[in-house]
Parts: structure tokens; sequence; C-alpha cells
């Protein structure tokens, strides 16, 4: 039900916006784009932002909706082509992220690893894998319920961007944090 | 269906027998007679290296008695023999042929060859109770005589499936060794629709598609069991992914084990186990399963990348990708042994291996700026470059690769030497796999 994620996530940031009466439509860096969103605090999750909790459901609803790869409170990282280690910056994302989760120790995450076109699809499937598998791990180690994170790998499947420039690889290179219950 | 050399031992159905002594004597004059040096000759000018594809006309198929679609044959022979990069089909005049028969001396030969055409395929297509008769000859033009024939029986709906077959005929009456399109490519396509990846099913006119999953979700890398009646592939329908196996007569889905896997499973060629690539702590490594999903054993034990198993066509050795020493490359296994060695040197990503049939060849997907499909000796030596394109299946006889090239399907030949559009959907066609021939 990707729609109601989409008008809860509206509602809230309308909500945060102050409630104007008429309010301009949101652009879409209010949802919190890539690197933007550490937006809601304890407490601040509402049920419709959760994904279906069945797995192909959620499935389903990630290959209907490309919209729903942004938002959400926990920022997408990202890694060199054909890699799976953690950079710097992936790592002072997964900070602050661990930091999170712990404070939502109810909320679930599916860890998803996704790479960008210049690969095969099924070598592609299992460096996904190394992906969601890397940024888990740090998660725990960070102290993280490892009872709150599961992993899938989309592989090449679902990419955010679909140019052919090394811009846009690095966006599809990545591990994207779905909150997917409680 | 059925099918029969058209011998003397059959005699012709009434309709031929307008002068019956006559034809029947040629009947049996032409079907014993194949003229062995004709078409050595014209075997000779099409297979080696490099050489001119024979310009050859088909006919339309005369109907009888409005038994099936004659123009519906000719397409996909013309299709077919289009596609095997030995031919060059004449496109039909309207004037050729007009009126005259199918038999021998019915042919107007000389009013061919002005087509420049070197062979011609002639036939007739008549009604056999609810069923369908294909009588189909192949001529060489300037002898003027009959190279082959074949008499196909089979309900209406196998009408394409005999112009395959005839196909393959075709290819085994001029290159000697019989060809591959009496058989299906199944792929994965979005042709359906936003992100969603289906299975569908064609034959090798590209133009027969059917969808096999209507499940809205992602279905990836299909590969075929022996008999070409099941297929094994990865789907996220029940998240994970997970491997599964689909049965094409019925449709029927079912899911193969409850790991995640990466890609689909590959049958071994006596159809006893199948060889997948599954999740082992976040990593990935290959089994050998039962195909009811009973693990047999594990095959590999390392914490790089393992993907894409592919037999050898005696069961006793698995091609694949892995990472172990750093960027994929493919590896052969002994299955029993389990000792492995490495085959590719050059380049830095090798993906996707395919062995094929004849057991000589690996295909496999290179990277190096785009995608290119090579081919290698399977005991290891200099691989050479085909086509561009990646995710390479073969055919059965081995002569042909289909491939996925820019949301296509293209079919290419092992020597490199032509390339094909099978087809172009209205979505990205990807990760084809050639079956075996279907009879």
């Amino acid at each position: 039900m990707w729609y109601w994620r989409i008008l809860g996530v509206f509602l809230i940031a309308l909500f945060l916006s102050g409630c104007p009466k008429k309010p301009p439509p949101p652009s879409e860096s209010e949802f919190g784009s890539p690197g933007g969103g550490q937006g809601l605090g304890p407490g601040g999750i509402q049920d419709r932002n959760l994904a279906p909790k069945e797995p192909g459901a959620r499935t389903e609803g990630r290959i209907r909706n490309p919209g729903s790869d942004t938002g959400g409170p926990l920022s997408d990282i990202y890694f060199d082509y054909d890699a799976f280690d953690l950079s710097t910056e992936a790592r002072n994302a997964l900070q602050s992220h661990a930091d999170w989760l712990r404070n939502n120790s109810a909320t679930r995450v599916e860890i998803e690893g996704h790479c960008d076109e210049r690969g095969t699809v099924e070598y592609n499937l299992a460096l996904g894998a190394k992906r969601a598998k890397a940024a888990r791990d740090y998660l725990v180690n960070l102290g993280v319920d490892a009872n709150q994170l599961s992993t899938i790998s989309y592989g090449e499947e679902l990419p955010t961007c679909k140019e052919a420039t090394e811009d846009c690889w690095q966006q599809n290179r990545r591990a994207h944090f779905l909150l997917v219950g409680r | 269906m059925k099918s029969e050399a058209l011998t003397a031992k059959r005699p012709p159905r009434a309709r031929f027998n307008r002068r019956p002594r006559a034809s029947a004597l040629l009947w049996l004059v032409l079907s014993v007679t194949t003229p062995l040096h004709v078409s050595a000759q014209i075997n000779l000018q099409i297979t080696k290296e490099g050489g001119q594809a024979l310009p050859i006309a088909i006919a339309p198929l005369q109907s009888a008695d409005g038994a099936g679609s004659g123009d519906e044959f000719a397409e996909v022979l013309s299709r077919d023999l289009d596609l095997s990069g030995y031919f060059r089909v004449i496109s039909r005049s309207a004037e050729a042929g007009e009126g005259e028969g199918a038999l021998p001396e019915q042919i107007n030969f000389q009013s061919w060859s002005a087509l420049g055409a070197l062979a011609l395929v002639k036939g007739v297509l008549s009604s056999d109770g609810n069923g369908l008769v294909a009588e189909v000859r192949l001529f060489d033009v300037a002898q003027g005589k009959q190279l082959g024939g074949k008499r196909y029986r089979g309900e209406r709906r196998d009408l394409r499936r005999m112009a395959h077959r005839f196909a393959d005929e075709v290819m085994l009456l001029l290159t000697g060794e019989r060809g591959p399109f009496d058989s299906r490519i199944a792929f994965v396509s979005t042709r359906g629709g936003g992100r969603a990846k289906e299975l569908y099913v064609t034959d090798l006119s590209g133009r027969q598609v059917t969808a096999l999953t209507r499940d809205r979700s992602l279905s990836l890398g299909p590969s075929w069991d022996p008999s070409a009646n099941m297929l094994a592939y990865c789907s996220y329908r029940n998240g994970g992914p997970f491997p599964y196996l689909l049965d094409v007569r019925t449709g029927e889905q079912n899911r193969l084990s409850s790991t995640v896997g990466y890609g689909g499973g590959r049958w071994s060629p006596d159809g006893s186990t199948i060889a997948v690539s599954l999740e082992q702590g976040g990593n990935s490594d290959l089994f050998l399963l039962t195909p009811e999903g009973r693990v047999i054993r594990r095959l590999t034990e390392d914490p790089g990348i393992d993907v894409s198993p592919t037999w050898s066509p005696d069961g006793r050795r698995l091609a694949f990708c892995s990472s172990r020493r750093g960027g994929p490359q493919i590896y052969v296994m002994d299955v029993d042994s389990g000792n492995i060695r490495r085959l590719t040197f050059r380049g830095d990503y090798n993906t996707s291996p395919s062995w094929s049939p004849k057991g000589d060849q690996i295909a496999y997907t290179t990277r190096s700026g785009g995608f290119r499909v090579m081919v290698i000796p399977a005991n290891g030596g200099e691989a050479r470059e085909i086509a561009a394109g990646e995710d390479p299946s073969w055919s059965p006889d081995s002569r042909y690769v289909v491939l996925s090239h820019r949301g296509r399907l293209m079919v290419a030949r092992k020597d490199g030497n032509s390339m094909k559009e099978l087809t172009r959907g209205g979505g990205d066609d990807t990760s084809p796999a050639w079956s075996s021939r279907l009879e």
C-alpha cells in the first residue's frame, strides 16, 4: 500500500512544516533526499509509514513505486564500483542510523543492497547481498539489536537513476533502509 | 507432430497425381537420388570462413484446401534461415512461381534462377481430418534437382513448428549439420510494464511470445531442464529472492529452496541434480540439490562470491563465476574431486558463463567499457570476442549463442560472422535461455 506511505509522509511533512492551511506542495527534498534524513525522532513513525510485513508484498511495493526509494529517517549509503567495503561517509551515516535504531528499538528495518547496471544480473545479486550484509554487520557492531535488521539484495533490478553516467551509477550503488514494521 | 522423409515408400497423395504414372516415377527418382555432390558444393560455399550467404527463395506453401497459411509457413522458415546467417532469403516477387506446382517437373527453375536464387523451397499444405499435413521440398535451382523433402503431420497449431523443423532440415542438407530452430527461448522482460520482470518464452521467430509468470514481482535467471519442459529461475514473489521451478506446460511454480538464492538453478545434463548459488552467512556459495530441493552437498566454501554455475555436457564439471581472487573470473570445478582451476585471465570482469552442448567451448560476458560476449576453449586458451552483449546461452547445435544487447535478444554465430535481432518487445528483454531441441 505505497500510497498510504506517501500520504503518511506527506501528512508528517505538513505537520513538521507548521500546518499552514494551504501549504505549497512540498518538493521532493522535503521528504528527505539521500543524506538528508534524520527526520523523525522517537515515536515519530506512524504505522502507515511502514512497508508491508510480508516480504513478497514489500518487493511488489518497491517495484510499483520507484519513489519509495526516497524518504524515511535513514539515508542511503553508497559504495564504490564492484566493492562492498564501507567508506568513511558510509560509516558516519551508519553511526547516526545506529543511534536512531537504538532509540527506536521497536522498529524493524530491511536493509536493501543495490548495484549499478555495469554488471551482470547474477553477480550483482550476490554483490548486493554483500553490501547489505556489510551495512548490517556494522550496525550490529554499534550495538543495534540484530533482530531489528534483515537484509535483501535487489542486485541491479531497482535503480533510482537510469542514465549512463558515473554520477547516476554512484547513486545506484547503495544500501537502502526500509522501515518494515515493529 | 510426426515427420517423415518424402520417400518412395509412401506414395504421394491423390492431388499430386494429375499424371499418376509419371509423377510416381518421378517421386521415386527424386527421393532416392539426393545429389550429394550438389549439396556438398553449396555446403562448401556457405560454411567456409567468411563464406557468402546462399541466396534462397522460399515460395509460400500452396494451401490445397485452405488447410493452413502457406504464407505463415514461408515467413517462419524465412526468418529462421535469415537468423542462421548462412542464407540470404530472396524476397518473393509476385510473378515468380505464380501458378506453378511444387513438384520438380512443374517448376520453371530458370525463372527462379533469374531472381538470383541458388536454392528454392516449395511445398503444399493440406488437411488431414482436423489435422494438417505439410509436404515441403528443397531444390537446387541450377541443377533443377530436389535435395530433400519432408512430410509433416500434426495439428493445425503445429504449423509454425513444422516450419522450424524444415529450417533445421535445410540446415542439415546444406551445411551438413541439423539446425537449432525447433526449440524455444525463455527470457526475462519488462514488456509487461513498469519495473516488474516476468518470464516469457518464444519460438525462434521471436514473435510467438508467451508470458509464463504474472507475479508483478522480479523473476530472474531462467534456465531449461534437459527436456525443455521446466524452467529453474529465481523470484522475489515471496521476498528472498528464492530459487523456483516452473512447469512450462502447466504454469505451476514451486519454490525449490527456502534458502535465499542468487540466480536460478542449472539442471545437470541427466536431469537428476540442480546446481545453484545459495546464501550462506551473507555470502554466496554453490550447492547441489535434488529437483525436490534437498541439499545433496555443498560445492564451494569460499568468502568470495560464487554464482552462475553451468554444466559440462558430460555432467562431470561445472564452470562458474567467482570473486575469490578479487574481480569476478570464470573458474572450472571437477564436481567429484572438488578441484577448481581458473579459466579466464584476460580482463577484470568476467561473468555469466555458458558451457556449449558440444562441450568444447565456454561463452561468457566480459566488461571493458561495454559488455561483450567471449568464447574460450573449455580446457583453457585464448578467448575471442563474438559479439557485443551479455548473458550468452548456447543453441542446441553449439553454432550460436543467444544474448541480450540493449534490451533486445540477439542471435550471434559463434564464429562472430553474424548477429541478428530476435526480439524487440517494448521493454527490456534480458537473460535468454536456449532450450534443447524439442524432439
